[in-house]
């Protein structure tokens, strides 16, 4: 590339091409058509940075071109819903009777519960209709609109915590426009609660060199995770295994899977931290989002790692409504009876033909009912346990209109309520230093946890149930047979190269991270300009690169 | 502090200087990492391309001769396609020996079509053929799933018979053994017990749930010749144990598993070493027989190694009417966009499957579209139009029927099309499909067939069909002539192969008289320059003798 590709002679095509929204081409962070973009925003917003309201402004009126550059016309979804919850927050917050009070938090959440449910749920429950009750009701596809799950999600969290008297709300439609909008994590999060980021929106606007150099070295981090780790390792590998695991041995299904669980996370947390960082070169702090979550050494520690924004989201929004620890609701019973109803209904139906099914559904109830049958308090745990998987279950649907993540977010229900008795039974030490045991014990518990949620993630990324299982049977058909292995390895060199540099990278100790962090805000700004440059080439080079062509092994 | 000063100019800096540095690298950098990774031992790769491929590196391009020609047929068994374009070249006339066997069928429920499916990955694991097998029974009747290996590394993967085996059988495939110990079958492997004396050496067979082919239908083994006079083969269906000596005297011998159809079997041999064994047929004798020979990783080439003599043997006992020949994957990828190397080698594959299977027409499929990375975007690699172009040659110039793939995905850009559409119809690699993708694939073909087909019938009129012809199954009627006489030179029992019934002359129109192709120039071409040239098989006089060899 030479300097005129990125300053070429201006055609009406290339105008139409950096400006307008193109279905081919997403809006990513990693893609040059933003950079172009994010250049032009970035001159103008530090120019006017000291106008408050040119500021806010100008940033809203770009998160909203941004959104039309996603996802085209549903920009206006954004501006219609963004009007209504601010006008009922707006009578919520000088509203002091009890009754009205509910009547605009429900309506609010209704509203934006309908959008997110038409656009997400409408081809699931119309398909799930028509394997249930055979009726058939074609209205073709909906299409997706970008990121509504997060933006009604930041939507909700206003207007409950107004409701909450948590927070005073933005002062005009403008701030809190600028509030749901806010680009960076406008489409992939992480979920930005209002109590945390309305008060900076007043505050002074600062930026020091410690932020700018957090936040270069952390979109540094998320552009190699997402698009040099993640998408390499998908596109050559790990898709082709999930499309057809039966044409892979066992060995390169069980890299699969391990391959995924490190390319979700090198996803996820790379575009979290590209967007972390992008706020922070404005000014604004948004929540860390991943804090290196397979060093978890429980699937509750994992829980308090993984998607912190979503996880905190659904604690205090979901969980704590339909009664956290204290007490059962209804919502709260519904969806876990729902599912284990389902659940059973499906072992029967398969039990003709296989047990396995019906032994399935029924150990799965069963130990669900013991985890909270043993405990001492009765009846405080089995509230905590079950409004604990309807989080879980909701938690997995919101990921998508699917039955696998309903699955997901079961097992992921289940593991949590099973190492809350385990914890009764086995209390952790306070304190102290652990002895070779504890360490031990320590890493036997981070595998554990490690292997349990990268078996969860085989239904979260199989195209259907059945995929899952096909997986699943040949991971166990696996033998011990060190040079199938490392042919294997061979042939696909480049994908296991990525994965090792990802976990690697992953278990490396905090302090090393840190240290590292410290050297790059100690660099001269030349070389900081230098090593992003080169991160930008590698970002070039590795999306030029072709897919690996197909390997046949033969043992 | 200083470090709490306002940074935002600096920070400005940083990004418009970061965009400065990246084009200065790209200036000396390369242009992309993680190349293509080099094969290792163990991938599979047709060595007869790879051979062939670099022998060709530094071929003269040679003058396209065909490409503005009108290719005009002349009468088979009085019926006459009209003349084709080069360009839109499909070439119904030399399908029509297996057009009439179709509509014999169709008529008269009368005898059977048996299909010869060669292919790549494509169709590993039964993909497209197992479609299009299902079109072909659904329309014209027949049961069973075909040919099937003893072992297979895509056995997992298909879905229309479970298939398993033990872990001591000595594989020799002809995509990297020259020398086999004994010749290769016509699925192009022989397989050899290991001397086990702990675990017995043994294959399993399970029928799908799937229509045709929920039964194993009159399983039969498929052995060649050797010394060895003490081998057993164990059956076991159900509580039943059922011993059977295998006699290994002929070039070619069969053993049946049961008097007919079971569900499932499982077979033991014993004392079987030295035995070549080549597989398991499934059919019910009646209607359409698709045999699925793929082999990942192959281009075509190595089916030139076949040995005649075992594949008349083979045709004698399967009586194939059909061969398909769907290769070119492996053949994308290799620097050099002249492809005058593949077609000429694949025209002596074409006259030597001639040579094997006297009479039998033969259908070439082109390369799917396949993408590769060009910039930063996926398009048609630049490979494909030459390859389906020389395919295209070799199909005119073999007299076979010819599908161009390529254009009935859609052309240019339609791989991308394929696997980005939601559903998906292709994998991510670009290159293969996916179930839904392989159906899409079999109806395209299938559609053209019937096509041909379909004029076929028109052009023929109401013609009488002849009497019954003979069935070319194993089982039925001991044909004890054929079976005690020697092989050799001896063409396949079947209606279309006159020489195979030497009393009666062909009178009947299905009869298939001698093809003779004429493709007539352009004008500014030299006829000379035009003659096709099929490779002259190794033993003409076997040929001669038989009908449209030639």
């Amino acid at each position: 590339m030479q300097l005129t590709d990125l300053v070429p002679q201006i055609t009406n095509e290339n105008l139409r091409e950096w400006f307008l929204y193109n279905a081919k081409e997403p809006m990513l962070f990693s893609t040059v058509k933003f950079l172009r973009l994010f250049i032009i925003f970035y001159a103008i917003y530090i120019l006017i940075r000291g106008h408050f309201k040119a500021r806010i402004f100008f940033t809203a009126a770009f998160s909203l071109y941004f959104y039309y550059l996603c996802s085209e016309r549903y920009f206006v979804l954004l501006v219609f819903s963004s009007v209504v919850d601010y006008t009922l927050s707006y009578f919520l917050y000088r509203e002091t009777r009890p009754i009205p009070r509910k009547i605009y938090l429900w309506f609010s959440v209704i509203v934006n519960l309908t959008f997110l449910g038409y656009f997400k749920y409408t081809g699931f429950i119309l398909d799930s209709a028509h394997t249930l009750f055979g009726l058939d009701y074609s209205i073709g596809r909906v299409l997706l609109p970008v990121g509504i799950s997060f933006y009604t999600f930041q939507s909700i969290s206003y207007i409950i915590e107004i409701y909450r008297k948590e927070i005073t709300p933005a002062k005009d439609y403008l701030d809190y426009l600028f509030f749901v909008s806010f680009f960076p994590q406008l489409v992939a999060g992480p979920i930005v609660r209002a109590k945390d980021f309305i008060p900076q929106i007043y505050a002074k606007l600062q930026l020091t060199k410690a932020d700018v150099s957090n936040a270069l070295f952390l979109i540094i981090g998320g552009l190699i995770k997402k698009t040099v780790i993640s998408d390499y390792i998908s596109l050559n590998f790990v898709d082709r295994v999930f499309d057809a695991p039966s044409s892979y041995t066992a060995f390169e299904n069980l890299m699969a899977a391990y391959g995924y669980t490190i390319q979700i996370y090198c996803d996820f947390s790379g575009y979290s931290d590209m967007a972390i960082g992008i706020a922070m070169l404005l000014g604004f702090k948004l929540p860390t989002n991943f804090r290196t979550p397979y060093k978890s050494a429980s699937i509750t520690e994992f829980w308090r790692r993984w998607h912190i924004s979503l996880s905190t989201w659904l604690k205090d929004f979901l969980y704590i409504s339909v009664g956290g620890n204290r007490h059962g609701s209804f919502a709260g019973f519904l969806f876990p009876a729902l599912f284990f109803f389902g659940l059973i209904v499906w072992g029967i139906n398969f039990a003709p033909t296989s047990n396995i099914p019906l032994i399935i559904s029924v150990t799965g109830l069963v130990v669900f009912t013991l985890t909270f049958i043993l405990s001492k308090e009765r009846e405080k745990t089995m509230f905590t346990n079950i409004n604990l998987l309807t989080t879980m279950l909701l938690g997995g649907l919101w990921h998508g209109a699917s039955l696998r993540f309903i699955i997901w977010g079961a097992l992921h229900g289940i593991a949590l309520s099973v190492h809350k008795i385990w914890l009764e039974f086995f209390p952790n030490k306070k304190e102290g230093k652990p002895g070779v045991l504890g360490s031990i014990w320590k890493v036997v518990a981070i595998l554990l946890t490690f292997h349990f949620v990268a078996f969860c993630w085989i239904f979260f990324r199989a195209k259907d149930f059945a995929n899952a299982l096909e997986l699943i049977n040949n991971i166990s058909t696996i033998t011990f047979d060190p040079n199938q292995w490392q042919t294997i390895i061979m042939g696909y060199k480049n994908v296991f190269i990525l994965m090792g540099i990802g976990y690697v990278w992953h278990f490396l100790p905090e302090n090393f991270t840190n240290n590292l962090r410290q050297s790059f805000f100690h660099m001269p700004l030349v070389l900081k300009a230098a090593i992003f440059g080169l991160v930008m080439w590698l970002v070039y080079a590795a999306a030029s690169a072709g897919p690996q062509p197909f390997i046949y092994f033969q043992f | 502090m200083s470090q709490d000063k306002p940074y935002f100019f600096q920070s400005f800096a940083i990004v418009v200087l970061s965009i400065a540095a990246l084009i200065g690298f790209k200036q000396f950098l390369p242009e992309k990492i993680f190349t293509e990774t080099a094969g290792t031992k163990n991938v599979v790769v047709d060595s007869l391309m790879l051979e062939a491929a670099e022998g060709a590196g530094n071929a003269p391009v040679e003058k396209d001769t065909l490409s503005n020609t009108k290719i005009s047929f002349t009468a088979t068994n009085g019926v006459k396609f009209p003349a084709e374009t080069f360009e839109d070249y499909k070439g119904f006339q030399h399908l029509v020996a297996f057009y009439e066997k179709l509509l014999q069928l169709e008529k008269s429920q009368q005898g059977n079509v048996r299909i010869a499916y060669f292919g790549d990955s494509m169709t590993d694991g039964d993909m497209i053929v197992k479609d299009l097998r299902s079109s072909l029974q659904n329309r014209f009747g027949g049961e069973g799933v075909g040919f099937v290996n003893i072992t297979s590394e895509s056995a997992p993967s298909r879905s229309t018979l479970s298939h398993s085996f033990s872990g001591n059988w000595k594989t020799q495939s002809y995509l990297n053994v020259k020398n086999p110990r004994k010749p290769f079958g016509i699925n192009g492997h022989v397989f050899f017990t290991k001397r086990d004396t702990v675990n017995p050496v043994w294959v399993k067979y399970k029928a799908s749930k799937l229509s045709h082919l929920s039964s194993l239908n009159n399983a039969t083994l498929f052995y060649g010749r050797s010394g060895n006079t003490h081998a057993k083969m164990q059956v076991i269906i159900g509580a039943d144990t059922i011993n059977k000596k295998l006699n290994a005297g002929s070039l070619l011998n069969t053993m049946p598993v049961s008097g007919g159809d079971v569900k499932s079997f499982k077979a033991n041999f014993i004392a079987a070493d030295s035995i070549p064994f080549y597989g398991f047929n499934f059919d019910d004798g009646r209607g359409v027989h698709v045999d699925n020979f793929s082999n990942r990783g192959n281009s075509g080439l190595p089916i030139a190694t076949f040995n005649t003599n075992l594949m008349k043997a083979f045709n004698e006992k399967l009586g194939y009417d059909l061969i398909v020949l769907h290769y070119g994957t492996n053949v994308l990828n290799y620097g050099s966009l002249n492809y005058t190397w593949y077609e000429k080698k694949m025209s002596k594959v074409v006259a030597h499957l001639r040579e094997c299977f006297p009479g039998v027409a033969i259908l070439i499929i082109s390369t799917a579209d396949k993408s590769s990375k060009y910039g930063t975007e996926m398009k048609t690699d630049s490979a494909v139009v030459p390859l389906t172009l020389a395919q295209k040659r070799y199909a005119v110039q073999t007299e076979s029927g010819y599908v161009n793939l390529y254009t009935l995905m859609g052309g240019n850009g339609s791989m991308v099309r394929w696997v980005e559409d939601v559903p998906a119809y292709a994998n991510k690699d670009y290159t293969h499909f996916n179930f839904r993708g392989s159906k899409k694939i079999s109806d395209l073909i299938y559609n053209q067939l019937n096509d041909g087909y379909e004029k076929y019938k028109a052009l023929r009129g109401g013609k009488p069909l002849p009497k019954e012809p003979k069935r070319d199954s194993v089982f039925p009627v001991a044909k004890p002539v054929q079976v005690t006489k020697p092989i050799l030179n001896k063409p396949a029992a079947d209606s279309f192969k006159p020489a195979a019934q030497p009393v009666k002359k062909p009178l009947q129109p299905a009869a298939v008289k001698p093809v003779k192709p004429a493709i007539v120039p352009a004008k500014e071409i030299k006829p000379k320059e035009l003659k096709p040239q099929p490779a002259q098989p190794v033993t003409a006089p076997v040929i001669k003798d038989t009908a449209n060899a030639q």
